[in-house]
């Protein structure tokens, strides 16, 4: 590791402390056009989300005879990060990015409620400061709140790495890419359920315990601000 | 997305009385905020948005590139960074030569799903692969207002590639003319960072500073776009997703602050007659004309702002 990620002091590299999230900002309800946006600001990522549906696929083979289809499409822009780069829409990480999302949301959402319809949930990052999944997912279940789409539960996720021996809270893009252990879970918060769990590295067994606890605890946290931010667009009118 | 025939019946005998549905004259503008640095991680960022209609967010990012147009010689004789002679591109042909100490702008235009609730997904790649186009060919052009010779950092090898890219977030109408808003917002807000270049024998060397920074020279000169839809016999700007279904053609002129023309664009199915065409683009100067110094006033508010620190909204 090049560089300490946890100072003596027990601070970490943008002056955190280990099980501290970063600032939370939310918008519900942006566009005119699709049923239900959102906006997830957290720290420096910055995410959109929007979602079209249930409505007629445009296709007549992407449709299920029992259920509605939905579809992901996961975008990232190309000034987000620090070095420009320019993403197609054929891109196999985003691809990836995009199909995870859909599994996480797949158990949660009644799609039993809409056969033969399809949901499509956009997905725009605007700037990249680490955990862009995680505020992806967050802003997708604003949005499909926003679009009156039945869930069982909010679908909220976080991410917990694992560094000198901490677990450390919501990974910035220097934690990130300093090679610690990163884990993101999507969780149900009434059940507590995991929908989604993700990890690319390393880690003992031992540790993973704390990181995973840390992990939901992150998700409890910022379930209570989602909750917040819906019932606060709910008593706020909006223009037809 | 079809229209009804009563419904477009309605909407063009409207017009052609001077009325619309939402109460607003012939030309009229739908109110517009504009807000700048929002993005903090690219070079200049500008979000327009139209009451309860289109939006669109542009980024600026720069970077340094090779200049274009270089033939294959000269890039033999340069090595890296360092050029044997500034005068290489002078024996390079003719178009190579004019374009040899200049930057340049790119531009690429992307869309959300929004707008695919109006028009079919090829429809919707073809207006974004035009829009990108227009918006390239405008910036780059003699009128486009930047100072693209400002952008050169050294003769014949080495500039500074300014990549705009535009995202449509949400669609109603009048697409285009909210593009040219948006990317001059984000040109005014963009910061180039300070490029020095020395000379020692013959070899040029540019340092790149971390914290000095300008602004792009010309910035004020960008044009804007100016779009009127034809409908049965009249004409309107600022037109409804509804309205753009009635119009039979459009036409956008492209105005800088001075009211010069800087490129005119005919767009729709449809035909114009030369008598209403002049008409048009008289009308599309003088609003233009109008829009950029509304602009203007907005530009330099954000400009305030961010000299006084105030951070801006965004999307919360």
């Amino acid at each position: 590791m090049s560089r300490e990620l946890l100072a003596p002091e027990g601070l970490r590299v943008d002056g955190r402390r280990p099980p501290e999230l970063r600032r939370l900002l939310t918008r519900v309800g942006l566009f005119a056009v699709a049923d239900g946006s959102a906006y997830v600001e957290l720290g420096n990522t910055k995410c959109l989300a929007a979602v079209y549906g249930p409505k007629e696929p445009r296709t007549q083979s992407a449709q299920l005879h029992d259920r509605a289809v939905i579809n992901v499409e996961y975008n990232v822009a190309s000034f987000s990060s620090g070095e420009r780069k320019s993403r197609t829409r054929r891109d196999k990480r985003l691809l990836e990015i995009a199909s995870v999302i859909k599994r996480t949301f797949e158990p949660v959402v009644m799609t039993a409620t809409f056969p033969r319809s399809e949901i499509d949930i956009y997905i725009q990052i605007l700037q990249l400061d680490g955990g862009a999944l995680h505020a992806a997912i967050n802003a997708s279940c604003l949005a499909m709140i926003d679009a009156g789409i039945p869930m069982s539960d909010y679908v909220v996720a976080c991410s917990a790495g694992f560094a000198s021996g901490t677990a450390l809270l919501d990974l910035n893009y220097i934690e990130e890419s300093a090679e610690t252990p990163a884990l993101t879970v999507a969780m149900l918060p009434k059940s507590g359920k995991l929908t989604m769990l993700n990890m690319e590295s390393r880690l003992h067994l031992d540790h993973f315990k704390d990181v995973l606890d840390l992990a939901t605890e992150g998700c409890k946290s910022l379930a209570e601000s989602l909750d917040e931010a819906v019932r606060k667009a709910c008593k706020t009118p909006r223009p037809i | 997305m079809l229209i009804g025939a009563s419904e477009r019946d309605f909407i063009t005998k409207g017009v052609e009385s001077g009325i619309r549905a939402d109460g607003r004259g012939p030309l009229d503008f739908r109110q517009f905020f504009l807000e700048t640095g929002m993005i903090t991680q690219a070079s200049g960022s500008c979000r327009a948005t139209i009451d309860f209609g289109t939006d669109v967010l542009a980024g600026v990012k720069v970077q340094v590139g090779d200049i274009e147009g270089r033939v294959d010689s000269d890039e033999a004789q340069a090595d890296g960074a360092m050029v044997e002679d500034a005068g290489a591109g002078d024996d390079a042909e003719t178009g190579a030569q004019s374009r040899g100490n200049v930057g340049r702008v790119v531009c690429t235009v992307e869309c959300s799903p929004a707008a695919k609730s109006v028009l079919d997904a090829r429809e919707v790649d073809d207006m974004c692969n035009e829009y990108s186009q227009i918006l390239t060919r405008t910036l780059n052009g003699p009128h486009g207002g930047l100072d693209l010779q400002k952008l050169c950092i050294i003769p014949g090898s080495t500039c500074w590639v300014v990549n705009v890219d535009v995202l449509i977030l949400d669609y109603g109408g009048n697409v285009l003319d909210t593009i040219f808003m948006a990317v001059r917002g984000a040109l005014h807000n963009t910061r180039l960072p300070k490029a020095t270049v020395e000379q020692t024998d013959g070899h040029f060397e540019f340092d790149i500073s971390d914290d000095e920074t300008e602004i792009l020279a010309g910035r004020e000169s960008v044009p804007v776009a100016m779009t009127l839809s034809k409908i049965g016999t009249s004409r309107i700007v600022d037109s409804t997703p509804l309205e753009a279904l009635c119009s039979a053609a459009q036409v956008t002129v492209f105005v800088n602050r001075a009211g010069n023309v800087c490129g005119l664009q005919k767009s729709g199915k449809g035909s114009l007659e030369p008598s209403i065409l002049i008409d048009m683009i008289e009308t599309g100067v003088k609003l233009g004309t109008e829009l950029a110094e509304k602009l203007d006033a907005v530009l330099d508010r954000e400009e305030r702002d961010r000299l006084s620190h105030i951070e801006p909204t965004g999307f919360r």
